[in-house]
């Protein structure tokens, strides 16, 4: 197999335009080489690619097509990049909206967050001659981060209040009837007919893309086969280059070529994690045995003080009903956890139950559609909204303790609270 | 991007009135300076901020009318009806049969709650009529009686009932030597609650706003009219529609969040002043041009020198030289000083808006050391003339603007205080000695800040 260097730019910008489509969604064309290959980099890293071969490539795009073609099939293998290709590209005729209730795995949500890159490269503001922020400034960007917050609230409710007259003006009209009613774009092409064959186009276009999908879903072993000789020969290339070998072992695990580091580099890392593990075991142990101990003082402390017998058993029906509430809680989450979904879903809108929404081939599940009405999400959020600022309160508290134990220990210095409302 | 209005009082009711109507004939007016297509995007922007559709075809105002007499509530709404060209929906009032004596403690703590279920009720029907509600305007004046104590608790429960939108409050600041003797304490004890529960406190001195109409509009006899006439022509040049960016092709949809964003993010500086250029009687207007240059220049210095119009500004008063350290810069009870700012926001309607330069705004030297002027200073633009002004220009100021009247009202307000003068009026409401102390306190740390700059 010849090498040729002229691939390699070429190859380049065929990872930033599929990458960016993941990624944002939409190529900039007039980015040079140079920002084209830095981002391409910059993904792979986020997805953990670890070859330091590849991240050494110049930034002028003129060599590297052997390593360009591990990285493409290492992203088909690892992020399913075709399927995430499709779906991002996926005509969309239904109403949707994306699910997330935050208790799903970090992976996903921060899929989400890291959608939009732009954020990532640029660097917040010098901070000019001193080293240090004036805390108002960052009084005044977080003020100005709640009111951007607030507007996109407004946007939210804006979109939603226009989507249910939508669907009330349009309800008893759509053919299929568990639906029942019309979606933004199926509206939109009544009231203008001619677009439909804007529609048919894409409509037409995603057919053949899935065509073709399924074309190399059954070359797609040869594919592999073919890589693996690319990695032998690679092997072999690494052996006759270097006497003393950072051996890459072959695996042969799910006919995918992994990001191949060195063994030893390996080995160390795992040491290091191992010995990371255990000095984080030995301190969770002493943080245990500390609030035991503590927990056993206030325990002791408590019964001191409550001997009135009214006293007692007041305080012990408070804990009872604390933990009933909690106890409570814990059986809805444990019997609702086949709902907790994330993602895109469909939105449909029924009368008896008012908004109920459909899941989506997102999830692996062969099972049924899944049903969730909406009013059962919102009770849930709910009641985590409720969880989490009875924490935020109690940590003002001990903020609040805090500083007056501060102040005490202050002379001629007090501090006055904002005004209760 | 609606807004609705909540008009609280005699004084929010009257205003209120005269606000609706300089928008209305700004929106007919045929003096737009500006194609077809951007005259009818403004119409369209302005018509639904301000008014919903109905049957009849006359545009109705968004609006809530609060007020404990009967008197000027039915007043406002005849004479918008006569008008013609816009009116209130007359179900969108509160009022009671008799007054109540002119007591702030009175109507926050008894008219307030009392009322508060049938007055929400009013504004959650308006909120509702909106596809998009971008926030709240109320409209009072701070030193009367029940208007400012009631409208106190009216926007505690905007607050609490609409916890994500934007709230402006603006507030009529009293004439220093006015009517009511306990006008100091209605005016603190209004400031510091509004300063909670509001986004935004936009301020308008009776003082500054009677000069303007005796020196620029040449009124002999000044009434309440003329006044409110002049502070409704400041409040539409601030809120009719403009392109809040560079480049913008519509015209925003989110006038009460930009105008936040862009002037009030630091919870401790929600005092906002606002200054009009040109402001001239009608007569005048047509014999007068202006350039831009021009125009800019007297704003910048009634920014720079804390002039309440474009007569009578001190040339003299220059920005400091960088590096002086704050305590280098006078204190409040000094003579005219240099006025610090902390962000500005300037808008600009009329002909050749694309040509103006507002590069001296956006001098460091003008604003405090922690911000630099990239995030201090916005500026929006809109090529339709407004009411007649072949070109004007508006000013926004989160600045010092409001130190010294501040500190006036509160020094004499903590006199009083001090000999316990009329507190027994409060009192026997529910307002107590520590409620004031509290008032007192938190106004105190506004000052501070704002004089720390």
């Amino acid at each position: 197999m010849v090498w040729g260097t002229r691939l390699s730019p070429e190859l380049w910008r065929l990872l930033y335009s599929l990458l960016k489509q993941i990624h944002e969604g939409g190529c900039t064309k007039s980015d040079t080489i140079d920002t084209q290959i830095r981002f391409v980099k910059s993904v792979l890293r986020y997805h953990g690619y670890g070859r330091s071969e590849f991240y050494q490539l110049p930034s002028d795009g003129s060599v590297g097509s052997r390593e360009l073609l591990l990285a493409f099939s290492w992203l088909l293998h690892r992020i399913n990049l075709l399927e995430q290709l499709l779906s991002v590209n996926r005509v969309k005729i239904r109403d949707e909206t994306s699910l997330c209730t935050g208790d799903s795995k970090l992976g996903e949500c921060g899929d989400n967050l890291l959608k939009s890159w732009k954020g990532m490269t640029e660097l917040a503001p010098e901070p000019g001659l001193k080293n240090e922020v004036d805390i108002r400034y960052l009084q005044w960007l977080n003020g100005r981060l709640r009111f951007q917050w607030r507007s996109l609230h407004v946007d939210y409710q804006e979109q939603c209040k226009l989507l249910y007259k939508i669907h009330v003006y349009t309800n008893g009209s759509h053919m299929d009837q568990t639906v029942g009613h019309f979606s933004v774009t199926e509206t939109d092409l009544i009231r203008q007919p001619d677009n439909y064959k804007q529609l048919m186009q894409l409509l037409e276009s995603e057919t053949s893309r899935l065509e073709a999908f399924l074309e190399w879903k059954q070359l797609e072993p040869v594919y592999w086969q073919w890589m693996e000789t690319v990695l032998d020969t690679m092997v072999e290339d690494v052996i006759t280059c270097s006497a003393q070998d950072i051996c890459s072992k072959k695996t042969t695990l799910a006919n995918a070529p992994l990001c191949y580091c060195s063994a030893d580099n390996i080995v160390e890392e795992i040491d290091q994690l191992t010995k990371d593990l255990v000095i984080l075991g030995d301190g969770l142990c002493d943080v245990v045995t500390c609030k035991k101990s503590e927990w056993h003082e206030k325990i002791k402390g408590r019964e001191r003080e409550l001997l009135d017998e009214k006293e007692f058993s007041e305080a012990i029906g408070k804990i009872h009903e604390a933990v009933e509430l909690k106890l409570s809680e814990l059986k809805y989450q444990c019997a609702h956890k086949k709902n907790k979904m994330h993602g895109p879903c469909r939105l449909v809108f029924k009368d008896k139950h008012p908004a109920s929404k459909m899941g989506f081939g997102r999830s692996r599940a062969k099972e049924a559609l899944m049903n969730v009405s909406a009013s059962e999400l919102i009770n849930e959020l709910r009641m985590k909204e409720a969880r989490l600022e009875k924490e935020l309160k109690q940590l003002q508290e001990e903020c609040r303790h805090k500083l007056t134990e501060v102040v005490d220990g202050m002379d001629s210095m007090i501090c006055i609270p904002p005004m209760k409302r | 991007m609606s807004v609705v209005t909540v008009q609280l009082g005699q004084c929010g009711n009257q205003i209120g009135h005269e606000v609706f109507n300089a928008i209305c004939s700004d929106f007919h007016s045929t003096h737009g300076l500006c194609s077809k297509k951007e005259n009818e995007s403004y119409q369209e922007a302005c018509k639904e901020r301000f008014f919903s559709e109905e049957k009849t075809g006359v545009p109705v105002a968004r609006a809530v009318l609060v007020d404990m007499e009967p008197k000027v509530i039915s007043q406002t709404l005849s004479m918008a009806a006569r008008s013609g060209c816009w009116k209130y929906d007359h179900q969108s009032h509160f009022c009671q049969k008799q007054g109540s004596g002119n007591n702030w403690a009175n109507g926050y703590s008894v008219h307030g709650p009392r009322h508060k279920d049938a007055i929400m009720n009013l504004v959650q029907k308006e909120a509702e009529k909106c596809d998009r509600l971008s926030g709240f305007f109320t409209v009072m004046s701070m030193a009367g009686g029940t208007g400012s104590g009631m409208g106190a608790f009216v926007t505690q429960c905007l607050r609490d009932a609409f916890p994500a939108s934007f709230i402006l409050n603006q507030v009529v600041w009293p004439y220093g030597t006015g009517e009511v003797i306990v006008q100091n304490y209605n005016s603190v004890l209004t400031l510091s609650h509004l300063y909670q529960s509001s986004d935004a406190l936009l301020v308008h001195e009776n003082d500054a706003i009677h000069k303007i109409c005796a020196q620029l509009m040449n009124i002999k006899q000044i009434s309440f009219r003329d006044v409110n006439r002049v502070i409704a022509h400041q409040l539409g040049s601030v809120f009719q529609p403009t392109h809040t960016s560079e480049g913008a092709v519509r015209y925003s949809r989110n006038p009460l969040g930009d105008l936040m964003e862009s002037l009030v993010p630091h919870p401790e500086f929600k005092m906002l002043g606002l200054r009009n250029i040109p402001q001239m009687s009608e007569n005048s207007l047509a014999y007068s041009t202006f350039t831009w240059p021009g125009l800019i220049k007297h704003l910048r210095q009634m920014l720079i020198a804390n002039a309440k119009m474009e007569e009578g500004i001190n040339w003299q008063v220059r920005p400091p030289l960088p590096g002086l350290p704050v305590s280098q810069k006078c204190s409040p009870s000094r003579a005219p000083h240099f006025n610090t700012s902390i962000a500005n926001l300037v808008i600009l309607r009329g002909k050749d808006v694309q040509s103006v330069d507002v590069g001296g705004f956006r001098d460091a030297a003008l604003y405090t050391s922690w911000l630099n002027p990239q995030d201090a200073f916005n500026v929006w633009k809109t090529p339709r003339a407004f009411n007649k002004y072949e070109k004007s220009a508006a000013l926004v100021s989160n600045s010092q603007f409001l130190l010294k009247p501040l500190d006036d009202i509160v020094g004499k307000a903590w006199n009083m205080f001090a000999s316990k003068a009329y507190v027994h009026q409060y009192t026997k409401f529910g307002i107590e000695e520590e409620d004031f102390l509290d008032c007192f306190t938190a106004l105190e740390q506004v000052l501070s800040s704002y004089a720390s700059l």
